[in-house]
């Protein structure tokens, strides 16, 4: 199940279980240790699991592509992930849908779509709410302008 | 509290935040009991502000019980503090009275951050009990407010009330048969909006750094680990099932980034980072201006 070769691997994930605990690492402030006596990069790419036991890998970029079952079919997700001196530094995900229902569903594990905020006046929109922060906290807010008062005396 | 008149809107003044439930008839005076008891219920158990509050025991060491909705506080801060890695604790308490964000609300910091207790074997939260072998001061707040909100939310159902709108200062629960537009506040500036979002049988709660602030960099979302105020995210929302899971949650999202969580919750989510750039889930795809 596992075809080793720098610098694409591809293996085989059981599933997008897998594939998200991948995303986990990435925000580990530094890779698990292990006791392991120190291996060549091949021993490296055992098994997903088992690999992320080990310290040894080669910076650089891995790839892989996931494979699981859906009611749908068979669906992929693709990752990569990139090491630098020993840690993950970054982790893509890259959906491969092949129905509208998995796009939903993989959309929510790969992270996210960014964008610079733009903002329109309140007074421009025709809303039954608005949430925030302005409102969270009276007793606060009320706290802070007193001592802005007092402060100011 | 302060009712007023306005039918099928029960507005007033709770924990600190201005709170509005909407129902299609006017609610009942029982109906305004119920809810208000509830209220002051969780707040005399769960308040770090006041004295006489339950969780308050605990800054002497000791057990106490809390009702039957603090098994499921207590089993979500427990999953969320392994999946922040200790960043996000019901044990933060002290570390914001170390700031400043104390119950005489002096705003005046003692001294450098310090962490909090970590939640090791000197601290137990088992169901409904709660046992520290240290003192220790329990702050609730990053979920508190939303559970409270599906608490009221309960009490509206068994009242006879099943259609409402709960808004608890921007953490909201709709349930009912028609949407609301919601928009999402600026945070940098609160007169406009980044989106807006339709809310319909779900929650929406937001968690905020920019707006409760005391000092320069001084703000209550603070990482338990070193007790410091997080500042790479600055706004977060959360849709979810129940406000419980949407408050927690929004606070989580300042600590790690979106598929962490995932992995174990179902939610869509718009997190802001200090830089002003967005992330959101795609079914939100639409909701935010561009």
């Amino acid at each position: 199940m596992i075809d080793v070769k720098k610098p694409h691997q591809r293996w085989v994930l059981a599933g997008l279980a897998t594939a998200s605990l991948l995303g986990s690492a990435a925000c580990a402030a530094s890779p698990p240790t292990s006791s392991g006596a120190g291996g060549d990069a091949a021993n490296a790419a055992e098994p997903a699991t088992g690999s992320a036991e080990s310290n040894d890998f080669t910076d650089g970029s891995y790839s892989a592509t996931g494979s699981y079952q859906t009611p749908g079919g068979e669906e992929s997700l693709g990752v990569t992930i990139t090491l630098a001196s020993g840690s993950v530094s970054d982790v893509q995900t890259e959906p491969m849908p092949s129905n509208p229902t998995t796009e939903l569903y993989q959309g929510k594990f790969s992270s996210g779509i960014g964008g610079q905020i733009v903002g329109t006046p309140l007074s421009e929109l025709s809303v039954d709410k608005v949430s925030g922060s302005s409102l969270t906290s009276g007793g606060f807010n009320d706290a802070i302008e007193q001592i802005k008062r007092e402060a100011a005396q | 509290m302060s009712p007023t008149g306005c039918p099928g809107r029960f507005s007033f003044d709770a924990i600190g935040t201005v709170w509005q439930i909407d129902t299609p008839a006017k609610l009942s005076p029982e109906a305004r009991a119920a809810v208000a008891a509830v209220i002051e219920e969780y707040d005399a158990v769960y308040s770090r502000f006041r004295r006489d509050s339950r969780v308050f025991v605990l800054t002497e060491g000791g057990s106490i019980t809390l009702p039957p909705s603090g098994e499921a506080l207590g089993s979500l801060y427990r999953t969320l503090y392994s999946l922040t890695n200790g960043a996000m604790s019901p044990l933060v308490g002290g570390s914001l009275e170390q700031l400043g964000y104390d119950a005489g609300y002096s705003f005046m910091p003692r001294g450098a951050p310090v962490p909090a207790t970590a939640w090791d074997e000197t601290f137990q939260w088992d169901g409904t009990i709660i046992r520290s072998t240290l003192p220790v001061t329990i702050d609730v707040g990053a979920a508190g407010k939303g559970q409270l909100v599906d608490l009221v939310s309960e009490s509206l159902r068994r009242a006879g009330y099943p259609q409402h709108t709960i808004d608890a200062g921007g953490d909201m629960l709709a349930v009912g048969p028609s949407a609301l537009r919601v928009a999402l506040e600026h945070p940098y500036t609160p007169d406009s909006a980044i989106g807006v979002v339709t809310l319909q049988n779900r929650a929406l709660c937001a968690s905020a750094s920019n707006r409760r602030r005391w000092a320069d960099g001084l703000h209550h979302v603070l990482d338990a680990t070193t007790g410091r105020c997080v500042d790479t995210v600055v706004a977060t929302w959360v849709l979810a099932d129940s406000a419980l899971i949407a408050d927690a949650l929004a606070t989580a999202l300042f600590f790690v980034p979106p598929d962490v969580l995932l992995a174990e919750f179902e939610f869509d989510y718009v997190r802001i980072t200090s830089e002003g750039r967005a992330h959101y889930s795609s079914s939100l795809a639409g909701a935010l201006f561009s």
